[in-house]
């Protein structure tokens, strides 16, 4: 079904995963080699300050738990095609994902209303922060709104996008499984891209460090040793 | 300098995806894919005519025209266009995508070699004009909603599909509502031919590699048929808002358990202007 395609869906679904796809490993190993330091996942002493705690403690396990449906999806499509065809299970992990989506969506705006009020936290977010925030902004509102409005997303993931998405690492696109696909999911996955391709130019660079024992560690707080 | 490299692995890499498919499908996996759903030949008349014997009642030079451009061809007034449009109850035929002018004639070529044949390889599902049994409707929900998988291990209908207010939360809305589709087709034998090979992008692409058997198809049309005859309204949106009431459940009881997880965070040691931030 190639053919029902237009120059937009190929600019989506075959030029930009391209470009991120390249932009993501030159990027990569360009910062590796040249300031491995900064691929880190720095303390920001989060779970101490009250706001940024309730920004980026449901942020991240909102994230993570949608990631990890996705990659489930995309990994194991048979496995749950299978776990969906029950309706009752098919209801469980919509409403689980749809959950982690709003939970991410609570602290990224917890996190923004956070940097737009102080005047000290806006003077401290550079323009790439700014960029960033933007691009995860449409991420996760596009994947909310996917969610209830172009229901179910988790089969059309498993039947439709990972064909599309195995077909790109094969490296001959098949865009039948997406050209139909709604604008919000378009611009979802267009996205998501781009948010590749950005990832080691910023500070997102930290998601591959992989900084999972943050999840259950004891908060860490920094103390001065002197009275100032 | 590596910036030059990276410049040329993106081009290089952009040129390889973005090149066209040049191997070019044949006539009968072409057919199969884009005309089958509503054509049979020497199966009878579905949503579109039989084209068995077509060449009989038009010339080439028509029938290419036509094939190519159909909303064109009516457009102009032609008056046997306009007479296949009534029979088929209004459904314009689609411009199909990929068909240029030797696919046409291919296409021709091959409705003529089939058209010869006693069995044709597109006669479409022989079903029986029989009343629908509830059994038969019974099955048909059970594939839709998935709890009989699919043979060759397709999605079910409910992941994209909703038919009346079947399942607590409906059935999925990124596909169009099946309530009315029997009626729409235009009947069993249309509806079952369009499952035996569908045409739209998605479920093109999708049921491709994983087709629905054919003893499930009939199965299928039994529950859309009883529903297209039974169901009085199209499905309420309440799915919508008990799943929305959900997700916000769901996100009370995860801050709830963040909040419950870490209540011993901030220690009475600590000055509140490290903790006010």
């Amino acid at each position: 079904m190639s053919g029902t395609t237009d120059g937009l869906d190929l600019i989506i679904f075959v030029a930009l995963p391209a470009v991120a796809m390249v932009l993501a490993i030159v990027g990569f190993i360009h910062r590796y080699r040249n300031h491995d330091y900064s691929i880190v996942s720095p303390s920001s002493q989060f779970l101490e300050a009250r706001r940024h705690f309730w920004a980026l403690v449901p942020f991240h396990y909102g994230v993570l738990i949608a990631l990890i449906i996705h990659l489930l999806a995309f990994l194991f499509p048979g496995l749950l095609l299978s776990w969906n065809a029950n309706p009752f299970r098919l209801y469980l992990l919509e409403t689980i994902a749809l959950s982690a989506g709003l939970l991410t969506l609570t602290g990224l705006c917890t996190g923004l209303a956070r940097r737009l009020t102080s005047v000290t936290f806006r003077r401290l977010t550079r323009g790439g922060d700014w960029l960033l925030l933007l691009l995860i902004l449409i991420q996760v509102l596009t994947g909310v709104l996917v969610a209830i409005f172009h229901r179910w997303g988790s089969p059309w993931f498993a039947a439709a996008a990972t064909p599309y998405l195995r077909s790109l690492l094969f490296l001959s696109p098949d865009l039948g499984f997406v050209a139909a696909a709604p604008l919000l999911i378009k611009i979802h996955i267009a996205n998501a891209f781009i948010l590749l391709a950005y990832l080691p130019y910023s500070k997102l660079v930290h998601a591959i460090v992989v900084p999972l024992f943050y999840l259950w560690r004891a908060p860490i707080t920094y103390r001065w040793r002197t009275r100032r | 300098m590596r910036r030059p490299f990276g410049l040329k692995l993106v081009i290089a890499v952009v040129v390889l995806l973005s090149a066209p498919h040049l191997a070019g499908q044949n006539a009968s996996t072409f057919f199969r894919t884009n005309c089958y759903s509503c054509h049979t030949i020497g199966g009878g008349r579905v949503t579109g005519p039989d084209l068995k014997g077509v060449l009989d009642r038009k010339d080439r030079a028509w029938l290419t025209n036509f094939i190519r451009n159909p909303k064109a061809v009516i457009d102009s007034g032609d008056s046997y266009a306009l007479e296949l449009m009534k029979e088929a109850r209004n459904v314009i035929m689609p411009t199909v995508p990929g068909l240029d002018a030797a696919m046409a004639i291919a296409l021709l070529d091959l409705i003529e070699e089939e058209g010869r044949l006693e069995e044709s390889n597109f006669m479409g599902l022989q079903l029986s004009d029989t009343p629908i049994s509830d059994e038969d409707v019974f099955r048909g929900q059970l594939i839709f909603t998935g709890r009989s998988r699919l043979l060759n291990r397709g999605p079910a209908c409910i992941s994209c599909h909703s038919v009346s207010n079947t399942g607590l939360l409906g059935g999925g809305r990124i596909g169009p509502d099946l309530t009315r589709v029997y009626e729409r087709l235009g009947g069993r034998k249309a509806l079952a031919t369009w499952l035996l090979s569908p045409s739209s992008a998605t479920m093109g692409s999708v049921f491709r590699d994983q087709p629905l058997a054919q003893n499930e198809i009939p199965l299928i049309a039994a529950f859309l048929e009883f529903h297209a005859k039974n169901s009085l309204e199209q499905p309420a949106a309440t799915g919508a808002t008990y799943f929305l009431l959900l997700g916000f459940c769901g996100v009370s009881f995860g801050l709830g358990a963040i909040a419950f997880t870490w209540r011993r965070r901030i220690s009475r040691s600590l000055k509140s202007s490290t903790i006010e931030r």
